[in-house]
C-alpha cells in the first residue's frame, strides 16, 4: 500500500508536517509554569520515543512473517526499520538527559523507563550488528528475526514500566489515568509532533528499503554474469 | 536567551537526521554507481555474444 503513496507527496508532507510542529513547538504551546522553557524538550523527546517503539513492533511483525513464510521482503522491512528506529531511538536517549538535568538536577537515574528504552538501543545495536558480521545472509535473517521476537518483551515493559511503577521518569500525559492530562494547546503540540515524526520514520524506512531493494537487484545481475562467464 | 539545554537537545536531534540522510544518500549514490556499471557489463557482454565470435 505504501508503494502506491507517491515519494515526493511523503516527502512534502513530511516537511510540512516538522515545520508545522517546530511552529507549534516554540511559538503555540504554552510555557510550563514549573520548568519553563525547557519543558519544550518534551515535545520532540515524545515525538522520537513513539517511533523507536513502533519500529520494534514492526521489527516483531515482520520477523515473525519471515520466518513463517520466508520472505525477502519482511526480512528487508525489519532490517530497514531497525536502522531507522535506531536513530529515533538514539533522540530519544539524546533529549533525555538533556531534559532531565535541569528538571531533576541529574543526567541519568537507573529507573525502569530509562534503563528499558537503554535496553532498546542497545536491542537495536545487537541486531544491525549481528546484520554485519554474519556473512551468511540467511543465517543472519533468521538469528535477526529471532532477536526482533525476543526484543519485543523489551518494548511490552518499556511501554508499561510508568504504569505499572512508580518511577523517576514523568507518569503518562495520555491514557494514563485520571490525574492525567496536558493543557489543549500543549496536546495538540504533542499530536502534531508525534505525527510528524511518525511520517518522517515511514519516509526513512520507504528509502532506506529502496537501498535494499537496490542492493538486491545488483547481487542478482553479479550472480547472473558470474554465472554467464564461467559457462563462457 | 534560549535555555542552552533546550537548544542542545534539538541541535542534536537535526544533526543525528541530517547525518544520517546524508548517510542514506551516500549509500544510494554509490549503489546507483555499481548497477549502472554492472549493467553496462552485462550490455556489453550481451553485444559480444548477439555479434558471435570475430571471424579466428
Amino acid at each position: 500500500m505504501i508503494k502506491k503513496f507517491p515519494m515526493w507527496l511523503h516527502f512534502a508532507l513530511t516537511l510540512a508536517g516538522l515545520v508545522v510542529t517546530l511552529y507549534m513547538i516554540f511559538l503555540y504551546a504554552p510555557e510550563e509554569m514549573t520548568m519553563g522553557e525547557v519543558q519544550r524538550i518534551f515535545y520532540v523527546h515524545v515525538s522520537c520515543a513513539w517511533p523507536a517503539l513502533m519500529g520494534f513492533i514492526i521489527i516483531f511483525i515482520a520477523s515473525i512473517l519471515y520466518l513463517m513464510k520466508r520472505s525477502p521482503f519482511s526480512d528487508e522491512l525489519a532490517h530497514a526499520t531497525a536502522e531507522v528506529g535506531f536513530i529515533f531511538c538514539t533522540c530519544v536517549l539524546v533529549t533525555g538527559p538533556l531534559w532531565a538535568k535541569p528538571a531533576w538536577g541529574v543526567w541519568w537515574v537507573w529507573d525502569p523507563r530509562l534503563t528499558l528504552t537503554f535496553l532498546l538501543w542497545l536491542l537495536y545495536i545487537a541486531y544491525l550488528m549481528l546484520r554485519s558480521y554474519l556473512v551468511n545472509p540467511g543465517r543472519a535473517a533468521n538469528l535477526c528475526a529471532v532477536v526482533g521476537i525476543i526484543g519485543f518483551v523489551d518494548v511490552l515493559i518499556d511501554y508499561m514500566a510508568i504504569r505499572w511503577w512508580r518511577t523517576q521518569h514523568p507518569q503518562p500525559v495520555m491514557l494514563g489515568g485520571p490525574n492525567s492530562g496536558l493543557d489543549p494547546r500543549m496536546l495538540a503540540t504533542l499530536l502534531v509532533g508525534v505525527g510528524a515524526f511518525t511520517i518522517l520514520f515511514f519516509l526513512l524506512v520507504r528509502v532506506r528499503l529502496s537501498l535494499a531493494g537496490m542492493r538486491r537487484e545488483l547481487s542478482e545481475i553479479r550472480h547472473a554474469l558470474a554465472f554467464k562467464l564461467s559457462e563462457d | 536567551m534560549v535555555n542552552k539545554y533546550l537548544f542542545l537537545a534539538y541541535s542534536f536531534v537535526w544533526l543525528i537526521f541530517m547525518l544520517y540522510v546524508w548517510n542514506l544518500s551516500r549509500r544510494q549514490t554509490r549503489l546507483k554507481k555499481d548497477l549502472d556499471e554492472v549493467k553496462s557489463k552485462v550490455a556489453e557482454s550481451a553485444s559480444t555474444t548477439a555479434s558471435g565470435p570475430s571471424g579466428s
